[in-house]
């Protein structure tokens, strides 16, 4: 039982805790259209501006907003946000250091009688504020994807105008995962049991064969849930029931005031 | 030994030390925020004409036969829970596959497009792998010239006579490195170095990711070659279907 629980837990995004905090968010009630918009209008902000205070601001309020008023876990939010560090670590040391035959750069030493690994003030800088940059911008997405659960920014996108087809086809995909996602965990358990993942290559052969029959099986359903679409009149168009969310003068006020006290930190620190 | 053979000797040693105990790797997604607004356009903008070309090609299908949408959106739905799953890997550590070459061996180029971009979308949103504003780079990377690549790849080899496992392997293998390369491109190009600029920039890129990324293209090619084999075995007629 205890194995199972662990399996279960947040790895590095292998579940899907994400659209369980997005269900279980207090921000849910908010108008999803007004969070998408407010987050990418601050994530591009941040972005744009490529200000160390601005960048600050941003991981804070949002952080503040997913956390606090959210009532996400604070520890499971810093979990979230360590998702993308190995990416972060690796692509800021390339940035903040050079390799090269001769000494150059501000700093450098030699390594290995081989080579120079040389780096300077303004490099270090740059790598700096663009880790701080980064986890504004993810921070600003994280207050979008945490709060708000993916159908409703399926049906922010529909209300935008992205091709019916495209729409369609992500709000099938989306119920499809969950039962692939199921399937699989009880072709795993099966092979698991079988002792199918005693070493590594009996685990790349597990790995794949339940890969595989995981296709063939959703193929085979594939004919049978269009058949069941059609006997409840599907005639090309999904429509599901929205709740209506109306939009809050006072959320509003608040965006405003953010994106306001954003771009003045820039304009006053530029 | 001469002392610069010995500092080879370790240097190689410490960069196999370093592959064995790579941590976790994700797919190459450049992480939301990475990229300046004008790269972002940029890749974008680049993108467009490959998923118009993807979009049409999907309609056209839709329009001869209307079952294929839930094909469709079964085998996206199967990419995605590919790629979010932890792969068997020597050291424990938890890595992913991309499933692109897959995608492309089965679906050809054009599918895979546009079945990239919303599996991406979903991969930012449910598992904060990439991101909105870098959408257009990974997908260029991962839903178009990974793909293509191993497609091309996969029609000369067949062509060629070589054995169906090799093609299938170097198909999935080179698409993911080149997915790679493209990768370290984009980065080198937002980001050159201060000494021999862009050029010297993708080696710094190249060679840090490498680390990451080349066990997981080994890796990535053996899986796929025995996915699509076990479906060769036991669903010939499925496949059938999938022929866009």
């Amino acid at each position: 039982m205890k194995e199972k629980k662990k399996r279960f837990k947040h790895e590095h995004g292998s579940s899907f805790s994400v659209d369980y905090y997005a269900y279980a968010s207090h921000m849910r009630s908010w108008n999803a259209g007004f969070k998408v918009l407010f987050s990418i209008i601050s994530l591009l902000i941040c972005i744009a501006c490529n200000n160390l205070f601005v960048s600050l601001a941003v991981i804070f309020f949002m952080g503040f907003l997913t956390v606090a008023v959210g009532g996400l876990d604070l520890h499971h939010y810093i979990t979230m946000l360590l998702v993308p560090i190995v990416f972060l670590i690796f692509g800021t040391i390339a940035i903040a250091i050079g390799f090269s035959m001769r000494p150059v750069g501000q700093y450098h030493v030699h390594f290995l009688n081989l080579f120079y690994i040389y780096w300077s003030k303004a490099s270090l800088l740059k790598a700096g504020g663009l880790v701080f940059k980064a986890l504004g911008a993810v921070s600003a997405l994280y207050m979008m994807t945490l709060t708000t659960p993916l159908s409703e920014i399926i049906a922010v996108l529909r209300k935008a105008h992205i091709p019916k087809l495209i729409i369609e086809l992500m709000n099938m995909i989306y119920r499809y995962i969950f039962i692939m996602i199921d399937t699989h965990s009880r072709m795993k358990n099966s092979a698991e049991s079988r002792l199918g993942y005693c070493d590594f290559k009996t685990s790349c052969y597990s790995f794949g064969q339940v890969a595989s029959n995981l296709l063939v099986v959703s193929l085979k359903r594939g004919n049978n849930y269009y058949n069941a679409l059609e006997a409840r009149c599907y005639d090309g168009d999904l429509r599901f029931l929205e709740e209506e969310k109306p939009l809050k003068a006072g959320q509003i006020v608040m965006a405003v005031i953010f994106i306001v006290v954003l771009l003045l930190i820039w304009f006053f620190t530029r | 030994m001469s002392k610069k053979q010995k500092n080879l000797a370790v240097l190689a040693s410490v960069f196999l030390m370093l592959l064995t105990i790579a941590p976790v790797s994700n797919a190459m997604h450049i992480m939301e925020g990475f990229l300046p607004v004008k790269y972002c356009i940029l890749w974008g903008v680049i993108c467009v004409p490959f998923l118009v070309i993807g979009f049409m090609n999907i309609k056209k299908v839709l329009g001869n036969d209307r079952r294929t949408l839930t094909v469709l959106a079964l085998t996206g739905a199967f990419v995605f829970v590919l790629s979010s799953l932890k792969i068997p890997s020597v050291t424990g550590s938890c890595s992913h596959m991309t499933g692109t070459g897959l995608g492309a061996i089965l679906f050809g180029p054009c599918v895979t497009s546009i079945l990239g971009i919303i599996v991406l979308i979903f991969q930012a949103i449910l598992l904060a792998h990439g991101g909105l504003t870098t959408l257009g780079a990974n997908c260029f990377s991962m839903a178009i010239a990974g793909p293509i690549i191993s497609w091309i790849l996969y029609k000369l080899l067949q062509k060629a006579n070589v054995n169906k496992r090799v093609c299938i392997f170097v198909a999935a293998f080179l698409g993911d490195l080149f997915t790679y390369c493209v990768t370290s491109f984009q980065l080198a190009l937002a980001y050159p170095s201060e000494v021999g600029g862009i050029g010297a920039s993708i080696a710094k890129f190249l060679g840090i990711f490498a680390t990451t990324q080349l066990p997981l293209a080994v890796i990535e090619g053996i899986l796929t070659v025995v996915i699509v084999i076990a479906l060769e075995t036991y669903a010939k007629d499925e496949l059938s279907s999938l022929e866009f």
